[in-house]
């Protein structure tokens, strides 16, 4: 009620300002952390660019999967495990077959998304102490699978490593994801239950089938960026995949995301995020930070990211 | 059965988690008779469930209010650390260590309840942030060498030690629940947080102060952590995660019997099965790796025996 | 009886974003009287009570408490001041005591030095449950070990002990039983008789007469009269209630038309476990049929049952053609629709733009091309524009957020999805809650227009007047089965509903 006090013109004008800054101060935000970074090192950034962008195409292809599930309302944590597993399964097929492969990651990224959306959906358990558990759980399993050695990916695997080659596939996924998520039903049903779950199934939205479903598609996402992670690496060690699951959520956080999901989100979050946090944490160590700086300067960052793009009209009581 | 619904709460919720004591007791000691089980044992496995049972006794007053706090490794190593420090470079010695931990993990505590409240985003996200910062904090304050306790300042991770300071801990919890307006505010909170605000009751404030109270445990956790562990490293990369699930774990313990009235208790016997189950499977000669994997498919089945399926309930 | 004035109501406006839920209502209230306060839904009664317990805050306007202007800031201000609530729904909280329930927010005067003597608490709470006759209940257990009417006493208890000024006990009595009404009736009397004052809200208007003394009317958020109880009829309380200017076309004025035989919809058997139990009935071509009841007589589930969105249903519901309706998908891509009590949670997105609202069911035909699944949004916003503007929302244009409307739009937003649907048979559940007079009145229309297009209508309400005039056919439910079925007619009164419903 604090906004009585205000004309309704005014308080249109106000609505579209904060409209604004949210569309926008990402992709200033980018373009700002680009030419600051490369005027603090002289340049070394673009001219290493391929280096620094050798990151993004994992992080920009699985935090897609989680952008679905962010804007239905859930959380996933157990991204970096989906992607170890997946990578092992890759690696380990692409010994038979490369396509083999490919299609053995993302059923294995499938696999955990249906454990994740079982347990979400069926047992009714919050999302993020699923798919935490389930992180913990593969984490372990990825541990024990490469206890011995790591998992060995056929030599044709390294072959495929262009920038070309992954680009390709990195855009290809994308394009796919945004045809989906904005010319067809399937992006308008998940804001929709992200902001109004009750009132979606009411209106003929089949909620729980769509939430399974997504959690299934985000893992078999995921696996898919298994498979391009493993054509750069050619194997995996016990720490495949740690970390993603944090540098997911920071890059949708920083791409604009509100952290409630709801129609708030746009599909430029992930795209536009995952550049972002890419730039700005290898800006960082070309900048010659140690770990634990920049981990700091990531946890300022990630809560003022969050902090700003809140969308708390749509969570009345924030828990 | 209709004896059994005569019983009081209490009783009833005894019964049921006593029960599940001796069976996994009895499981594991059937599948491998020798190396399990034994009195002895059984002290041995209770005194280290004690170290996870502290932090969830503590984290209980923030879960009771719907809150969730993913710091909670964070703040054990970088209280552990301080605690550390205080006592060996500082020479303080035992209050160095106990009252370094304990007051760290209290102002932990504090920066999570005072962001939670004042930036208005879910606690989860608040104290997932922060935890990033609080790994680096420890990094910086051990200077990337490991923390160890030197042998004559490691009393409080053997007996009689550990008992004390975890019954001591016990007894300020069960105080604060029974017998001051801070625990009936945190169960009305949690309960309905609308009707809590309209009865006069300051929420903010309550839910800063359980964050405090829930931080200060975690500080004594360090402290039993440490001194049963004798070191500590400082780790980066949100990989102190890994310590939230034991003490999480005895919470949901907590959160199930509550209704019955007994969730200290049954946070500590909770702790207790848990850490049988554990020892059930290093004796089976279960590989190291994959106790993560017990640990992660313990704690989904202890919770999805522990959450009530409410059909067309809405959870995200 | 001797007069003096209590409480004064001075002025009080309140709006909730741009709807007026009070305009300048004053009036006084006695001492030693049980003062009800009645009016239609959203006619603002239980804004003002809020406002006077400190639930809502204070936007213009004073109240006088025994010659002193207040402002409770929330329910323990207000209980300081000598004011206490009963509200409708549970007011007890999960997970705490009885004796902790009873003295929520009270509770420094067991507390010496930050530690609370919970024994001397207990101890105090179970005398006070033994004074009030209540030996059943216990101070030191679980309040969720009782039911829901032994938790209303335990709310008459936590309102009452402190013997405060005024007391207001708001729709509490369709909750209840026989037993739990006589015993608040006999709190309300000793309340009385001490000298004190209850504000009494009900729908129930005998109930009203019966036990109030003085009854003031509210119409709108508009202050309307007040009367005292003895000089004045159930009638006259209706007219006073709906109001004289719009008895005319308000309701449907046809009486003794024939109604197609032509079953549309057959149920059969249909129960819900714990909510309904094999409920039957046809609804015909043309027809509106209404079910009435209490709220918790199950007749809002039999809305769901129809719609596919009751759990672990049984039974049939069957459309004309012999197909069975199991889903809400099914159900609406068989032109059926629903709207829900709980607008805000059930019927629409509520962070969510208008456009979507409307276009969500319709989704399937709105592509670019026939085949493909890619939607059109011009034809999304033309669609959402043109369902919006026939249902004539008040809105800024589609893009505009549904909560930021008013109760009576997001109605209408919810009205405008089914039409541009074009259902055949519709669902209203209580379409008119916490809706002006105005939009009220459209509604009405609106029903009568689909009737006579060949749609049929399920109505169900709790408000007896609107069915009586609205409907072809009224279904009484209680206890969750069917306990009457009256024909529309003129003759038609509220009494002879009420004693099928209790």
């Amino acid at each position: 009620m604090t906004d009585t006090g205000l004309t309704k013109e005014q308080q249109v004008l106000k609505a579209h300002k904060a409209k604004l800054i949210r569309s926008l101060l990402p992709i200033a935000g980018l373009i700002l952390v680009f030419i600051l970074f490369n005027v603090l090192t002289n340049g070394r950034m673009i001219s290493h660019m391929h280096l620094a962008m050798s990151q993004v195409y994992v992080i920009m292809i699985a935090s897609m999967g989680v952008f679905f599930i962010m804007t239905m309302g859930g959380l996933d944590f157990s991204q970096g495990s989906i992607l170890g597993i997946s990578a092992i399964v890759v690696c380990y097929l692409s010994n038979y077959s490369i396509p083999l492969a490919v299609v053995g990651g993302m059923v294995a990224g499938a696999a955990i998304g249906a454990v994740n959306g079982y347990f979400y959906v069926r047992r009714k358990i919050k999302s993020f102490i699923v798919t935490i558990c389930t992180m913990f759980l593969f984490r372990g399993l990825i541990k024990y699978l490469t206890t011995e050695a790591p998992v060995a990916g056929s030599p044709y695997l390294v072959m495929m490593d262009s920038t070309q080659f992954k680009v390709i596939c990195t855009a290809i996924v994308i394009v796919i994801g945004y045809v989906c998520f904005v010319h067809t039903k399937f992006g308008t049903y998940l804001k929709a239950i992200g902001a109004g779950e009750k009132a979606a199934m009411f209106s003929g939205i089949r909620t729980d089938r769509i939430k399974f479903m997504v959690y299934v598609l985000s893992g078999a996402i995921t696996g898919f960026a298994a498979f391009i992670s493993a054509i750069k690496v050619g194997s995996v060690t016990s720490s495949g995949g740690n970390q993603l699951e944090t540098q997911i959520l920071i890059a949708l956080v920083l791409g604009g995301m509100p952290i409630s999901g709801g129609a708030m989100a746009r599909f430029g979050n992930c795209v536009v995020g995952s550049l972002l946090y890419v730039i700005l944490s290898s800006g960082l160590t070309m900048m010659g930070f140690s770990t634990q700086t920049m981990q700091l300067i990531q946890g300022v960052v990630f809560l003022l990211f969050v902090f700003i793009f809140a969308d708390r009209k749509a969570i009345q009581v924030i828990k | 059965m209709t004896a059994f619904k005569n019983l009081s709460g209490a009783t009833k919720g005894y019964i049921v988690l006593i029960a599940l004591v001796i069976l996994s007791w009895l499981i594991f000691k059937v599948l491998t008779p020798h190396n399990f089980g034994s009195p002895e044992h059984l002290l041995s496995y209770f005194q280290a469930s004690l170290i996870a049972t502290v932090g969830a006794i503590g984290f209980y007053f923030v879960m009771d209010m719907g809150l969730f706090d993913f710091s909670i490794g964070a703040n054990i190593i970088l209280s552990s650390i301080v605690g550390c420090q205080l006592a060996t470079q500082f020479g303080l010695g035992y209050p160095g260590l106990v009252i370094g931990a304990v007051a760290t993990g209290a102002l932990v505590g504090l920066c999570n309840g005072f962001f939670y409240v004042r930036l208005r985003i879910p606690s989860m996200i608040v104290t997932a942030g922060l935890a990033l910062i609080y790994e680096s904090l420890a990094n910086y304050i051990a200077g990337g060498m490991e923390q160890t306790l030197p042998s004559d300042l490691r009393g409080l991770g053997q007996m009689p030690g550990n008992i004390i300071l975890a019954f001591v801990t016990f007894i300020i919890a069960w105080m604060v629940l029974n017998y001051t307006k801070f625990g009936t505010y945190t169960y009305a909170i949690g309960s309905d947080e609308f009707v809590a605000k309209n009865m006069g009751i300051n929420v903010n404030k309550f839910k800063v102060l359980a964050f405090i109270l829930s931080g200060a445990f975690f500080g004594a956790m360090a402290v039993l952590t440490i001194s049963y562990g004798s070191s500590m490293v400082a780790v980066t990369g949100m990989s102190s995660m890994s310590r939230n699930f034991i003490p999480t774990m005895g919470c949901f313990f907590g959160l199930a019997f509550m209704k019955y009235g007994i969730p200290l208790q049954a946070i500590i016997l909770g702790e207790f099965i848990v850490n049988i189950i554990f020892f059930g499977f290093i004796s089976l000669g279960a590989p190291t790796a994959i106790q993560d994997v017990i640990t992660g498919l313990a704690l989904l089945i202890i919770i999805t025996f522990t959450t009530k399926v409410n059909k067309g309930e809405i959870v995200k | 009886m001797t007069e003096e004035i209590r409480l004064q109501v001075k002025d009080i406006s309140k709006t909730f974003g741009i709807t007026k839920a009070l305009q300048h209502v004053s009036f006084n209230i006695n001492k030693g009287e049980v003062h009800a306060l009645i009016g239609e839904n959203g006619s603002g009664k239980s804004t003002l009570t809020n406002m006077l317990t400190g639930i809502y805050s204070m936007e213009s306007g004073t109240f006088v408490l025994d010659g002193e202007e207040i402002h409770p800031k929330n329910q323990v201000d207000a209980n300081n001041m000598g004011i206490s609530i009963i509200v409708q729904e549970l007011g007890t909280l999960s997970g705490l005591t009885v004796a902790e329930n009873i003295f929520l927010g009270h509770e420094d005067r067991f507390i010496t030095m930050g530690i609370r003597n919970t024994v001397k608490m207990n101890a105090e709470a179970n005398r006070l449950l033994k004074a009030y006759g209540f030996d059943n209940i216990q101070a030191h257990k679980m309040v969720d070990e009782y039911n829901f009417e032994d938790r209303k006493l335990i709310e008459i208890v936590k309102a009452t002990y402190f013997h405060p000024k005024i007391v207001v006990i708001d729709e509490t009595t369709t909750a209840l039983s026989q037993e739990g009404r006589e015993e608040l009736y006999k709190h309300m009397n000793r309340i009385r008789e001490e000298g004190n004052t209850v504000i009494f809200i009900s729908h129930d208007l005998p109930e009203i007469l019966d036990k109030s003394d003085t009854i003031t009317i509210l119409r709108d958020g508009v202050y309307i009269d007040t009367v005292k109880s003895k000089d004045v009829s159930e009638e006259d309380l209706k007219r006073l209630m709906v109001g004289r200017e719009v008895t005319g076309k308000y309701y449907r004025a046809d009486y003794g038309e024939k109604v197609s035989d032509e079953v549309v919809l057959s149920v059969r058997n249909v129960s819900v476990p714990g909510l309904i139990h094999d409920v039957s009935f046809d609804l015909h071509k043309g027809e509106i049929l209404g079910f009435g009841g209490l709220s918790e007589s199950g007749m809002h589930e039999v809305g769901k049952a129809i719609f596919g969105a009751s759990y672990d249903r049984s039974g049939s519901v069957t459309l004309a053609d012999g197909t069975e309706i199991v889903s809400i998908p099914q159900a609406i891509k068989h032109s059926i629709a629903y709207t829900s009590k709980d607008r805000d949670n059930e019927s629409i997105v509520i962070n969510q733009a208008i456009r979507d609202n409307i276009a969500l069911p319709s989704l399937d035909k709105l592509t670019r091309w026939t085949k493909l699944p890619f939607i059109n949004w011009r034809a999304i916003k033309e669609f959402a524009a043109k369902y919006a503007k026939e249902m004539s929302v008040k809105m800024q244009g589609t893009e505009q957020f549904v909560s930021e409307l008013s109760g009576g739009n997001k109605q209408k937003v919810v009205l405008a999805r089914w039409i541009g649907k074009d259902s055949d048979i519709v669902v209203l559940d209580s379409p008119t809650r916490g809706i002006d007079i105005k939009v009220k009145q459209d509604i009405y229309q609106l029903m009568d227009r689909m009737r006579k297009n060949g749609k049929s209508i399920i109505m169900i309400s709790e408000e007896l007047m609107e069915l009586i005039g609205m409907c072809d056919r009224i279904i009484i439910m209680k206890e969750g089965t069917v306990s009457g079925e009256i024909p529309r007619s003129r003759e038609l009164n509220e009494h002879s509903l009420i004693d099928m419903m209790v």
